[in-house]
């Protein structure tokens, strides 16, 4: 690792340190509501290493066109993410800051902002192994927020989480064992730059590359809660916190799709075709259930996860779109379903972030939230955050003129238009029209149940008063979400722009290497290997644009 | 009429007055409900007003009438994506109809809405913004923006002030129309993006009157035409509601308040024909020719149905509520019997319905203010009790079963007339006898229509005198105040207006509806043309087609 790294790093690592002395200074001064304020100033800080270290040309350049350091891919994919990643760890810090002062704020504190840093780290990740280690650096610290409380139910969601994410992260590294043996490397670059030159003559890397990818499905598909790796996030999310519930269905899914489309979809050329019908079968079952197994449920949280769980079936569309369009064409255009995937992860992140941030404004430490029928009445005590609630289930919906909407149409859109994007159009068409007809219809599904929650909290008499307790860090954290979902709608232009140029930066940044001349690389030290093909790889991945960055 | 302001900005003001309303009311909701009332009476009226002066300005002869736009997501994202607003033939009359129902809903909710006024009046302004926007629109997304912003006020406003039967029949009402609209919202989708893909431009507009006109140079090949169709009928046949989809319409209306009811029949079943007049006939003229036996036996199927059902009604809400889906049939019938004179009266029986059944959904509300039921069993002689009600309400009756010199007349003539002329001139030969048949039966739907409005006018305001829920000693219910009496005079005033001079209103329809007319013309033609086997047969009814959707 080289000074570069350490220094295009520097964000993470802020927040890493600042993690351990939350964690230290917890032990020796407990329960001070303090550790929020440190940890938001932890996350501002970071954000202040990250915007200094855009100011630096070096990076600037990488912005641009896209620069891989070591074990790093600085482009505006990672830049966009790592910024977002930020903003979601600061709401998150404000939603909790009430609730976690009753027991162990320094220890959720702590494992937040490492969450967060573990979310950065896949962000900006060139690497199999930093992605990992990005994935785990979330898991770990998910594990002690899931125990902290240490009551019954608490434990079971907990230890459910724990071995699930367990078996998990075998999955995933069983694929990614099996992308290094088709590729004999673990670098994204090198891996891509293998998988497009070899593929011909070499049909066992083919199939290795073929499981791979399948058990990368698999092993992400737990993060973002994708059918049949669902079955833990209802059960988790009931017996957890609201914040945690929040947590669970936010950050999570961002990691799992960032890492998804950056090995599956950058690293993974001439496995399109797999891709897509994976992607897509996938998609419509996850939807379906999602939506079907919601209608049942009494249990907020239980209701949100499989709300969750569907949502996660929605940004499946936008990467099948994305894969179907690749194939064979040279770079991807304005509808290249991926950019949309992550207009709706915002959309889904800012309605869901700020749903949770309601339960929790609503619940007190005794008496949390749990059910719909607790909701009952609302509007008649607590317009304002009924009328957020609303908000939120009609984005979620996909009501206009709300973010949902427009995550919806732009996903639609980009599915009933590979027909004319795609090479072999002729017997894709009626897939992807299949697929945008049962998000359509599935969107129809999900009305009932979150008009439910609206319709409890309108139409029915108080059951109970709720507490009210969960401290204006809470309702801050809810009216920011309702500012988002309401500024999105009204102004998806420049979101969109955002997401669509970080998706194609993704692809760009990795396929630098097979357009540009050959040149030796110097930068950085690679470890040596024992193929004879990696030189030749080496020399076709190096940027010539890149010169060392300068540290100030 | 010299304004000062161009009409463009005027139309924009017109549409953000009620949303502004709104927001003033929200915002000042601490306030008692009479302060709240009348800001919302003073909002519908300023309303009406603007609206009023843009009507009376109308230049028929321009192809698009205060047209303005401005971008909302640039062609920078490919998507070019307006906020395009201005009225035609087409939609001129409609905005005005919902500016005017407006004020007659907020008059007819005065005394009704006690429990949270301010968000009553909050949301049923919102909901006339919406209503302005459906009709306004020139951008496909605006459009059904504004398409789906009227479900959520409606919604709320069934759900909340609703009588017993509210969540159920809010949460139906939702869940059905969105389920047709996304659908529809597919369709749209696809229409843009084949325009995308053969227009050569390069980018992707959503302009309504861009895509119709790219449409008519490069229109869409048949058998994509006919999903595209089928998918925006999904939306558009909820609405409308067409024969097998409207069950969610007497629940609906049954359980609305009052103001709930009267737009709902008033404007949004309208949202539903004015997709098909604005999407269907001019952009998919194929498929419209396939269709047209098909959606033509539904309304007629309807027509009959609606009033058969109706006849069998003992709440005179749901009985109001039947009998629009038998005048929805006319409005149908008018636009797919595909002549000149038939769209001119599907499009005059649009307003004419709204007008009519709006002023009796307020009426049969003033009659539940006063007795607490909509039991028609349990009413009897209300002329003697209260006259000047009983006046409007025959009133509206007399327009609704179409008497010659009310507005009913004027459009249920013209669309006869059309589709005689239809079926005895330009009916496909194999099909000839099926839509003389069906010319025949809908004139039929005309006498079951003052059978079942009249039976219902000598039970409920002649014959011995019954009154519901009103003890002897009670003091006498009184007749209509002056309040209740401005919120129908207007009705009244565009009702015998339409009845005794249609031709000002279908003047300025005429220019906007003559291209339409001209391209059914059209259709006709290759209606002939087309020896499609399926048609051969007597149109009847698809059972559980493909459009189905629950």
């Amino acid at each position: 690792m080289s000074n570069e790294t350490v220094y295009l790093l520097m964000p993470e690592i802020i927040l890493v340190l600042m993690a351990t002395l939350i964690y230290l200074g917890g032990a020796f001064l407990p329960s001070r509501p303090g550790w929020s304020w440190l940890a938001a100033a932890a996350i501002i800080l970071a954000g202040v290493a990250l915007y200094q270290q855009g100011t630096t040309p070096a990076v600037q350049a990488a912005l641009e066109n896209g620069l891989l350091s070591g074990p790093l891919a600085i482009d505006l994919f990672s830049a966009t993410l790592r910024w977002s990643i930020l903003g979601v760890g600061l709401v998150f810090v404000m939603l909790a800051a009430r609730t976690s002062e009753q027991g162990e704020s320094s220890e959720f504190m702590g494992s937040l902002l490492a969450i967060v840093a573990g979310v950065m780290l896949v962000a900006v990740a060139g690497d199999l192994v930093t992605i990992f280690v990005g994935l785990e650096l979330i898991s770990i610290p998910t594990y002690v927020i899931l125990f902290l409380g240490r009551g019954a139910n608490l434990l079971e969601a907990g230890t459910k989480y724990f071995f699930l994410s367990i078996l998990s992260s075998a999955l995933l590294l069983y694929g990614f064992s099996f992308l290094y043996g088709a590729t004999g490397s673990t670098s994204l670059g090198e891996i891509r730059q293998a998988l497009a030159t070899a593929r011909p003559d070499g049909p066992e890397m083919a199939a290795f590359a073929r499981l791979a990818l399948i058990l990368i499905f698999a092993g992400l598909g737990f993060r973002l809660t994708i059918v049949p790796f669902h079955f833990y996030a209802p059960d988790v999310y009931q017996g957890t916190t609201n914040p945690n519930a929040g947590l669970l269905a936010v950050v999570p899914k961002v990691a799992g799709l960032v890492a998804l489309v950056r090995i599956t979809f950058v690293a993974m050329p001439g496995f399109e075709r797999l891709g897509w019908q994976l992607s897509l079968a996938l998609a419509i079952v996850t939807m379906t259930l999602g939506n079907l197994l919601a209608l049942w449920q009494g249990n907020v949280r239980r209701l949100m996860a499989y709300s969750s769980i569907a949502h996660a079936g929605y940004m499946l569309i936008g990467l099948a779109v994305g894969f179907a369009v690749a194939r064979g064409a040279g770079e991807a255009n304005h509808f290249d379903g991926v950019g949309a995937t992550f207009f709706y992860l915002l959309a889904y992140a800012a309605a869901t972030a700020g749903t949770f941030a309601a339960l929790t404004y609503l619940s007190s430490a005794k008496r949390p939230i749990n059910t719909v029928d607790e909701l009952a009445g609302l509007a008649q005590h607590h317009p304002k955050t009924a009328a957020a609630i609303a908000l939120f289930m009609f984005s979620l919906t996909g009501l206009p003129p709300l973010a949902g909407f427009w995550g919806k149409f732009f996903l639609f859109t980009g599915a009933l238009g590979v027909d004319a994007k795609s090479p072999d159009s002729s017997n894709l068409w009626p897939w992807f029209l299949a697929l945008a007809v049962v998000g359509a219809v599935n969107a129809a599904i999900s009305a009932a149940y979150y008009l439910r929650i609206v319709a409890a909290m309108y139409f029915r008499p108080p059951l109970v008063t709720p507490d009210a307790r969960g401290g204006s860090g809470a309702a801050w954290a809810m009216a920011v979400c309702a500012l988002l979902v309401l500024s999105i709608g009204f102004s998806p232009g420049p979101p969109l722009e955002r997401s669509n140029r970080a998706a194609r930066a993704a692809r760009a940044t990795f396929s630098q290497g097979s357009t540009a001349p050959a040149e030796p690389a110097a930068a950085v030290p690679r470890p040596a290997r024992p193929s004879a093909q990696a030189q030749n790889r080496q020399r076709a991945l190096a940027i010539p644009s890149r010169g060392p960055v300068e540290l100030p | 009429m010299k304004v000062l302001v161009s009409m463009p900005t005027l139309l924009v003001a017109t549409l953000f007055m009620p949303l502004v309303g709104a927001l003033l009311i929200g915002v000042s909701a601490r306030r008692g409900q009479a302060s709240i009332r009348q800001s919302a009476l003073v909002t519908a009226l300023f309303t009406l007003g603007m609206t009023a002066v843009l009507l009376w300005n109308y230049d028929a002869s321009a192809p698009s009438y205060a047209a303005v736009s401005f971008p909302w997501l640039g062609p920078s994202s490919g998507i070019d994506i307006q906020f395009a607003v201005g009225l035609d033939g087409l939609s001129l009359w409609l905005f005005g109809l919902a500016s005017l129902l407006l004020v007659t809903c907020v008059l007819v909710s005065w005394e009704a809405i006690v429990e949270r006024p301010a968000t009553f009046y909050g949301l049923l302004l919102l909901l006339g913004s919406g209503m302005l926007g459906v009709f306004a629109a020139r951008d496909i997304i605006l459009f059904y923006i504004c398409f789906e912003f009227t479900l959520i006020p409606l919604f709320l406003l069934i759900g909340i002030w609703g009588s017993e039967d509210r969540r159920y029949a809010a949460a139906k009402f939702f869940v059905y129309t969105l389920a047709g609209s996304l659908l529809t919202f597919l369709g749209l989708l696809a229409i843009v993006l084949w325009d995308y893909n053969h227009s050569g431009s390069g980018v992707m507009t959503f302009s309504i009157p861009a895509l119709t006109e790219g449409l008519s140079h490069h229109p869409i090949a048949a058998p994509y035409q006919l999903w595209i169709f089928l998918a925006l009928f999904a939306g558009f046949a909820i609405k409308v509601p067409l024969f097998p989809l409207h069950t969610w319409l007497p629940l609906a209306h049954t359980q609305a308040p009052t103001a709930g009811s009267v737009i709902l029949a008033g404007i949004l079943l309208k949202i539903g024909t004015y997709g098909f007049a604005r999407f269907s006939i001019p952009m998919l003229a194929d498929a419209t020719a396939t269709c047209t036996p098909w959606l033509l036996g539904l309304s007629v199927v309807g027509i009959l149905y609606g009033a058969l059902v109706a006849l069998a009604q003992t709440d005179m809400k749901r009985l109001i509520a039947y009998s629009s889906v038998s005048h929805l049939g006319y409005c149908m019938l008018g636009l797919f019997a595909l002549t000149g004179l038939s769209l001119q009266g599907g499009v005059l029986q649009m307003i004419n319905h709204g007008l009519s059944t709006g002023g009796l959904f307020a009426v049969v509300g003033m009659i539940y203010e006063r007795y607490h039921t909509r039991e028609i069993r349990q009413l009897g002689g209300l002329s003697f009790r209260t006259p000047v009600l009983a006046f409007f309400f025959v009133l509206f009756a007399l327009s609704s079963i179409g008497l010659p010199g009310l507005n009913g007349f004027a459009g249920e003539f013209l669309i006869l007339i059309g589709m005689f002329q239809r079926a005895w001139t330009a009916a496909p030969a194999p099909l000839m006898l099926a839509y003389q048949s069906m010319a025949v039966l809908a004139t039929f739907g005309v006498v079951l229509g003052a059978w079942y409005m009249l039976y219902l006018i000598q039970r409920v305001f002649f014959g011995p005198l019954k009154e519901a829920d009103h003890a002897p000693g009670e003091p006498p219910v009184r007749d209509l105040s002056p309040r209740e009496v401005a919120a129908l005079a207007p009705l009244v005033v565009f009702i015998l207006w339409i009845g005794l001079h249609p031709q000002f209103f279908l003047a300025r329809m005429q220019p906007t509806l003559e291209p339409l007319a001209r391209q059914a013309a059209q259709i006709l033609r290759d209606g002939h043309r087309q020896d499609n086997p399926v048609l051969a047969g007597q149109p009847s009814l698809p059972s559980g087609g493909p459009t189905r959707v629950e």
